[in-house]
């Protein structure tokens, strides 16, 4: 079975573990610098006030004045999360974190172990323990599991049969699907509020309606598809610091720092000549919240130049003077050579390359943002009438 | 090709490709282009017109030139009759 593991407002959870009496009165998680005023978790006593999460920060002063604004802290988020993943894997599940606070994990090669599902799950829930107040969902499917866990109550372990799925999702709010807003509003005008509502709908209609967005929403409906989960590679525990006497702010000084804190890294023995997949710049800021910035590379390096060209430009991410700069390696590649070609790429690989990059592309910068030229009257005398650029999302 | 992945609606609908944009343009006295968005015009290659579309509700009237600017740029200017107004457009 799979098993969605989940912690609902884990960021301000984990950024209250450092200021615990805050658990108790009404707060939130501030909105992000630089981005729309929204409200991030909020904790039950503000919740009990009308506080909601996603609230717009002045409507939420205005319902609650006493709400206190908790700072991001996602250093102490990732570090947190990381313990709960590490404690899961102890427990022996293959954990595969589909975001802060939700984990997934295939239950097969324990249940055994500790005498079926129920107990590995049970195993589970233990090792996380109950200051997080984790609660599982458990199916067939990946999405079902996720379902579970999301009307799971704390500490509780939710098992969906197999036959049960499609009832069980057919009640859920249509919420539980990864849309954007506009699409839940979308599909609210046209009268759907339940995932079975909408699996009730015929495929076509709503891929016509919706594009990719609704076939995807439409398959999950149903319950999504069977896919194995895959548990993550174990984080390497590569890392280097540097700590500052006083606050520093510099451009120059920082990419010194950084430029450093690089040859430290690469010098490690740990790494065996393997080079980088993904590193994490943090920092400590000067009024004690963090900053961190996680940096995958195209294509695995050790070059101290292309390290340095990759990670500088997000030192000028920093909202604030820091005290401490960190460089974590989040993923080392496994080849410690590159072969080049001498050929040049043609044909299917040519093509498979291109495939590759437009996904590339199309995951950076979102869906419609790939398109082709088609065109539709060739042989017009008007020149913007020859042909229309059309988006591509296949 | 990439398009600018701007706003969500842009992202959504097919778009025109090689769509006029209009354009600063001083004329001679018999209308041929003397300054391109303030770029003195060399030489005037070509001069056609096209007029097409006249039997719907958007007649395209349309005159246009090839010019050489004076910094060496290859300029392709129309001035729509209907609005008269210029436009640039590879054509």
């Amino acid at each position: 079975m799979i098993a969605c593991l989940l912690i609902p407002g884990f960021e301000l959870r984990a950024a209250l573990r450092a200021r615990p009496r805050l658990v108790l009165v009404p707060a939130a998680l501030a909105p992000e610098a630089g981005e729309e005023p929204l409200l991030g978790p909020v904790t039950a006593t503000a919740e009990a006030a009308g506080v909601k999460p996603g609230m717009r920060l002045g409507e939420a002063l205005a319902t609650c004045p006493s709400l206190v604004l908790v700072d991001r802290d996602p250093a102490a988020v990732e570090k947190e999360w990381e313990d709960v993943l590490r404690r899961l894997e102890d427990a022996g599940f293959a954990v595969d974190p589909v975001e802060q606070g939700a984990v997934v994990f295939e239950t097969r090669g324990v249940e055994r172990l500790y005498g079926g599902v129920h107990p590995a799950l049970e195993r589970a829930l233990a090792a996380i323990g109950s200051t997080w107040d984790p609660r599982i969902g458990a199916a067939g499917r990946r999405f079902t599991a996720l379902a579970a866990a999301s009307v799971a109550r704390p500490g509780q372990i939710v098992i969906v049969a197999e036959k049960d799925e499609q009832a069980f999702l057919e009640p859920l709010p249509l919420s539980l699907l990864p849309l954007a807003a506009d699409r839940y509003a979308e599909l609210e005008g046209l009268g759907l509020r339940r995932l079975g509502e909408l699996a009730q709908l015929p495929r076509g209609a709503v891929a016509e309606r919706l594009g990719v967005e609704g076939r995807k929403a439409w398959r999950l409906a149903h319950g999504g598809r069977r896919a194995k989960v895959r548990g993550r590679r174990p984080v390497s525990e590569l890392a280097e610091a540097l700590t500052f006497p006083e606050a520093i702010a510099n451009e120059l000084t920082l990419r010194r720092a950084l430029g450093s804190l690089l040859e430290r890294l690469l010098a490690r023995p740990e790494r065996a000549g393997r080079p980088f997949r993904k590193l994490a710049l943090a920092a400590r800021l000067v009024d004690g919240g963090s900053w961190r910035r996680a940096v995958t590379l195209r294509d695995a390096t050790a070059e101290l130049a292309r390290l340095r060209a990759a990670l500088g430009p997000k030192l000028s991410e920093l909202p604030a003077p820091i005290v401490e700069l960190r460089l974590e390696t989040v993923e080392l590649a496994e080849h410690t050579g590159q072969q080049l070609a001498l050929v040049e790429p043609a044909g299917e690989e040519a093509a498979g390359r291109l495939r590759e990059g437009l996904r590339q592309v199309r995951a950076s910068t979102g869906t419609g943002s790939v398109c082709a030229v088609v065109e539709v009257a060739p042989w017009s005398r008007v020149p913007e009438a020859r042909a229309l650029v059309v988006p591509r999302d296949d | 090709m990439v398009a600018s992945s701007g706003s969500a609606s842009a992202r959504r609908s097919a778009g025109r490709l090689n769509a006029p944009r209009p354009a600063l343009v001083e004329t001679e006295f018999d209308g041929t282009p003397r300054v391109v968005n303030r770029h003195l015009v060399a030489l005037v290659r070509e001069e056609w017109r096209v007029v097409d579309r006249w039997w719907t509700e958007e007649p395209v009237d349309r005159r246009y030139f090839e010019v050489v600017l004076e910094s060496g740029q290859n300029v392709c200017v129309y001035r729509d009759g209907g609005r008269s107004c210029w436009f640039t457009q590879n054509a």
